[in-house]
């Protein structure tokens, strides 16, 4: 063979520049470009928090792009991706390529208002961004074996409670602001004024029955599904959904619980003018009748129109994020200062 | 890696029962190991198969081919094949390298290529993030061309290619260490030039460490899921591995759905490591 000698190198060379060609090849097709402008004009991105998946995927997403198809003659495709509200934000922060980001708080959309990701003052679309709303309810076994009947019956001994992570999901914060807000409204009802030790009181009790805190509403919602503990604070559209499953279980209204809200928006970070005007159009019929009337369908309430909402159980004392004084003041004093300072560092489970 | 090892050396089976019949702790081990593996692996493993059909052959098959999975598994095979490649291709030219010369800082070089498979694969995924994300060490440069790496495929490639990087050359560095220096040595006095001696003395004897190097990377690159949820976006038809797509499925509760890509997920290791066992077998002959 040594006698080759002479052969070998142009061989080496081939074999380099095939290697080469190669890993130019996959680079190339693998997606590391950006998109062509041209994909990118006909091309959606959705990144939503974990619970707007049904409403979106099942009709609205659909029947947009059939409408919009017919109406252009032109192709339409959705990108979509859902996690924890917390989870979505920080993953678009940090560079993935979103359009449009519908998240579970307010502070995770006040969060990507920065120079390198959108400018888009989304509390400028329709309703102040928000696009449907949900109480925060309690779901337990079928026949309550624990007579659960408001935020307050959690803290009894026993009671295995699935509360989202407020690290990592909306609903996990919501959920903090339902139990500890309902008491200051109920407090404030009876006496005129706001007791905040008996909230925190509370919301430290209940605390104390924790079982798990699942990273997103969903994950939630699947570990109570497989029988998980006695009680789930929630989303009433996934307390809902777990009835439509005809799954042996019971949502309890509390008297007084929260409405989370939930706020779009475009991100408008390297968009082209004529793809920003096609996914404001977009985002803006997420407010027009057919789309709300497919929210209430998913179990969301509308933000729009109360007759949508009348197939909704009553609550009797609702309150919202801005009786708390909104998220610009609910956050820091409640979910950092109450619940991550001070509850959270005494142990959860701890009953 | 006991891979390499015992496929270079001829294999030492020592037989000191040549009666088996008379020897007790022949039954007793073989138990032993079927009882500890019961709850521990075997189980698990079963149950994958127990959910993935639970719901009959239909719907297992109509699980199989929605888009969305079929796009995950073929997503997860070429992106494990090409970390794969780049990792066998470094993995031998390390070990090649570092067999044939000493060089100062040669074991702090071999510490570093093994580190990543004890670091945790979220660290990965976060420190991949920290190097090519949007504010990166490298990323920002990236910022304002054509060119994005996170939540592209490149970064599941990446990703892939990290948390997978020591297991080819720790596989064919004890081959090549094993290897008689004196058949390279003898080819070159021979006048064959130093490729030559690589391509036709040393690759040949290679071949079944740079396969079993190849096999083990590519099946645990197929399994990765920490690093990738956190690089790829987990974009459905798009950046969603296999993994992935599983997790998603779980999470939406359905276990039907998510165990029936982990059952071709599980087969797919079993045929590996069959291959695996195949190779040594053969080339041990």
């Amino acid at each position: 063979m040594v006698y080759q000698a002479q052969d070998h190198l142009p061989k080496l060379a081939r074999a380099i520049f095939a290697g080469c060609l190669a890993l130019l090849l996959i680079i190339e097709s693998s997606g590391c470009r950006r998109k062509s402008a041209a994909a990118r004009e006909a091309t959606i991105t959705i990144y939503g928090f974990s619970v707007v998946k049904e409403g979106l995927e099942t009709s609205i997403l659909p029947d947009y792009k059939q409408e919009w198809e017919k109406k252009t003659r032109q192709q339409l495709t959705f990108e979509t991706s859902y996690a924890g509200s917390e989870i979505v934000t920080n993953l678009i922060v940090a560079g993935a390529e979103a359009d449009v980001a519908i998240l579970a708080i307010e502070r995770n959309a006040d969060r990507l208002i920065r120079p390198e990701v959108t400018r888009n003052d989304w509390r400028k679309l329709p309703y102040g961004g928000i696009v449907n709303k949900t109480p925060m309810v309690i779901v337990v076994r079928r026949g309550n074996p624990k007579g659960i009947r408001d935020f307050s019956d959690l803290a009894k001994p026993g009671v295995g409670l699935i509360h989202c992570d407020p690290a990592s999901s909306g609903a996990g914060q919501w959920s903090l602001l339902a139990i500890y807000g309902s008491e200051l409204i109920k407090s404030e009802k009876r006496t005129g004024f706001r007791d905040e030790r008996k909230a925190f009181d509370l919301l430290q009790r209940v605390w104390k029955n924790l079982k798990a805190s699942p990273e997103s509403a969903r994950v939630a919602r699947t570990q109570f599904e497989r029988g998980e503990g006695e009680a789930l604070i929630t989303y009433e559209l996934e307390a809902m959904q777990l009835l439509d499953k005809k799954l042996p279980v019971e949502i309890i209204m509390p008297k007084a619980t929260i409405f989370s809200e939930h706020p779009v928006v475009i991100i408008d970070h390297a968009m082209s003018p004529p793809k920003y005007a096609m996914v404001e159009l977009f985002v803006r019929s997420l407010w027009e009748p057919a789309a709300q009337a497919a929210w209430v369908n998913s179990h969301f309430r509308s933000v729009m129109d109360e007759k949508l909402n009348e197939k909704f159980p009553k609550i009797e004392m609702p309150f919202y994020v801005k009786d708390l004084g909104g998220w610009s003041k609910a956050y820091p004093e409640i979910v950092e200062g109450v619940w991550k300072h001070k509850i959270q560092v005494s142990g959860a489970g701890t009953n | 890696m006991a891979y390499g090892k015992t496929m270079a050396s001829p294999s030492r089976r020592l037989n000191y029962h040549t009666n088996p019949g008379g020897d007790i702790a022949r039954p007793i081990g073989i138990s032993f190991i079927l009882i500890a593996m019961t709850p521990l692996v075997i189980l698990p493993l079963t149950s994958i198969f127990i959910f993935g059909f639970g719901k009959g052959l239909d719907h297992f098959w109509e699980a199989l081919v929605s888009p969305a999975a079929v796009f995950s598994l073929k997503l997860s095979l070429t992106t494990s094949s090409v970390a794969t490649l780049c990792n066998v291709v470094f993995g031998l030219t390390a070990a090649w390298v570092m067999s044939k010369y000493e060089f100062k800082g040669s074991a702090a070089l071999i510490i570093i290529i093994s580190l990543p498979t004890a670091i945790p694969t979220a660290v990965a995924g976060t420190a991949l993030l920290l190097v090519w994300g949007r504010s990166g060490l490298l990323g920002q440069f990236l910022e304002h061309t054509d060119y994005q790496i996170m939540f592209t495929t490149a970064a599941i490639i990446l990703a892939n290619i990290f948390v997978t990087f020591p297991l080819a050359f720790g596989v064919i560095k004890p081959a090549l260490d094993n290897l008689d220096k004196s058949y390279e040595d003898a080819a070159e006095t021979m006048g064959a030039s130093r490729w030559q001696a690589f391509r036709f003395v040393v690759l040949p004897s290679l071949r079944g460490a740079i396969i079993t190097g190849a096999l083990l990377t590519f099946a645990r690159s197929i399994g990765e899921f920490g690093s990738t949820i956190i690089v790829s976006g987990n974009l459905a038809m798009k950046t969603q591995t296999a993994p992935l797509y599983i997790y998603t499925r779980f999470n939406e509760g359905d276990f039907e759905g998510a165990n029936a890509i982990a059952a071709v997920l599980a087969a797919l290791s079993i045929a590996i490591f069959s291959l695996i066992l195949f190779t040594r077998k053969r080339l041990e002959k």
